[in-house]
């Protein structure tokens, strides 16, 4: 990837992840760029969830580092009080959006996008409301911003998930298989909310089964297997000619099972 | 065998004081129970087994005795020691029994809300106890109002145990009342329409509230 002076958004050194004895994350080295896009994609169990997981903190890293825009995010060195301060903080900082939404059912759409900046920036609440019409708007669900998650369908919920995301105002955004829990004429709809942050030049992680949509948005596309990256590269390069036969065969028959 | 009414409508004024008296109990210990039993619920499933232990077992006690004998203990038992009003034992013993109750069910209800719940909230930043506060614990209430209300509704009939301990509530003043008129059919027939009727407000209650949270679980 290109180099710059700046520190890159995200970092990671040497990370390595294990449940019990199994080993999950065997080692990854990982350089984002601000603004730039990356897919991850891999067979299940290859542990490219497990990956964005750990960015976020939600899966405690075992070795390595994990830098968000120049600052650590896994910090051995803190315990208890001192390390919730500090992740909470960092978490404010990043956008996380989950394959089965996760919405908060006892809020409605507008309460669970306005929810965080009020209860954590302490956001005046006409501030809020503000802020999430805008969101809710750019996700094309103004109309819903007073209906309750279990009105709505799985593409306008995951819809609703990244603008509460985005209500953070998050340095990156992670993509965990954002579309995998969607009916197949229901994904279009998110993608495009996808690629219009794209444009915006939002720095981004994308774990996902869209070989297409991945090929298309991304500026670097990664494939993982058995808990290392196996290979990557830039999309064209990646989805057209994969120097890896690992690569190769998953990209057949994932292709062909797509065709 | 002739009915004979006219002795309720001459004791209405003290009955309807008992009546008061029972909802005013009704209200006190629906409060202390449905915060109490939130609280222990709570301390019970994310604290040390030093603290979460002794409630653990002031539950089971709670569950496993009579709520009559519970009573006795509070009022003749530790009456030895202090002298506590018959009203105040009567609020706490019937609080502490559905706070009981109630934990058990919030146990299960804070349980049942998904990991993916307190997992979105720790990503969008909120520690642990807020993400209880604004996450897990209005979804675990909103998923116990259906069992809530029907211990609520249990329990107002359970306030009538507190004549054991000559509270002035509906049962004590009916009796009161019959032992002067001798007419005991009447009372206790006006007694139970009393209750039905109050039973038939808290089921109206109870649908009105489980049709607006339906859609927030």
């Amino acid at each position: 990837m290109t180099q710059s002076t700046e520190p890159p958004m995200v970092e990671l050194k040497g990370v390595k992840k294990r449940f019990g004895d199994l080993e999950v994350l065997k080692g990854i080295d990982l350089r984002v760029d601000r603004g730039k896009i990356i897919s991850i994609i891999g067979p299940s169990g290859s542990g490219k969830s497990t990956l964005l997981r750990s960015i976020n903190n939600l899966e405690v890293i075992d070795e390595g580092s994990i830098l968000l825009d120049g600052v650590q995010v896994n910090r051995p060195d803190l315990k208890g009080l001192a390390f919730e301060r500090h992740i909470n903080h960092i978490r404010q900082n990043m956008g996380m959006v989950f394959q089965h939404f996760n919405l908060f059912p006892h809020l409605s759409t507008l309460e669970n996008v306005t929810l965080a900046p009020r209860k954590l920036k302490g956001m005046k609440a006409s501030n809020a409301r503000e802020l999430g019409m805008e969101l809710l708007e750019r996700v094309g669900l103004a109309d819903k911003a007073q209906s309750y998650p279990s009105s709505l369908s799985g593409g306008q919920k995951q819809r609703v998930a990244i603008a509460r995301a985005l209500a953070m105002q998050p340095k990156v955004m992670l993509f965990d298989e954002a579309t995998s829990a969607l009916d197949p004429e229901l994904v279009e709809e998110v993608n495009r909310v996808m690629k219009g942050l794209a444009e915006e030049h939002m720095t981004m992680l994308i774990v996902t089964h869209e070989m297409a949509f991945a090929r298309d948005v991304s500026d670097w596309a990664m494939f993982m297997d058995g808990g290392v990256v196996v290979e990557a590269n830039t999309p064209d390069h990646l989805f057209s000619h994969p120097d890896q036969e690992r690569t190769q065969h998953f990209l057949r028959k994932h292709l062909g099972a797509q065709a | 065998m002739e009915f004979d009414f006219s002795p309720v409508i001459e004791y209405l004024p003290t009955l309807l004081q008992g009546v008061g008296v029972t909802l005013l109990i009704g209200l006190a210990v629906a409060v202390m129970s449905v915060i109490g039993g939130q609280i222990v619920a709570v301390i019970s499933l994310y604290t040390r087994k030093v603290v979460n232990w002794p409630l653990r077992f002031f539950i089971w006690l709670f569950m496993t005795t009579p709520l009559l004998l519970q009573l006795y203990f509070l009022y003749f038992g530790l009456g030895e020691l202090i002298l506590i009003p018959a009203i105040v034992v009567g609020i706490l013993g019937l609080g502490f029994h559905y706070m009981a109750y109630n934990a058990d069910i919030f146990i299960a209800t804070i349980r049942s809300v998904s990991s993916g719940q307190y997992e979105a909230s720790r990503s969008l930043g909120f520690g642990h106890l807020n993400t209880l506060f604004y996450v897990i614990l209005p979804q675990a209430f909103y998923r116990a109002l259906p069992q809530l209300s029907n211990n609520m509704i249990i329990m107002v009939k359970d306030i009538s145990v507190l004549s054991a301990i000559g509270i002035g509530e509906m049962v004590y003043v009916s009796q009161y009342a019959i032992s002067v008129t001798f007419r005991p059919f009447e009372f206790y027939i006006t007694i139970a329409v009393i209750y039905y009727l109050i039973n038939l407000m808290m089921e109206a209650g109870q649908t009105r509230i489980e049709r607006r949270a339906a859609y927030r679980r």
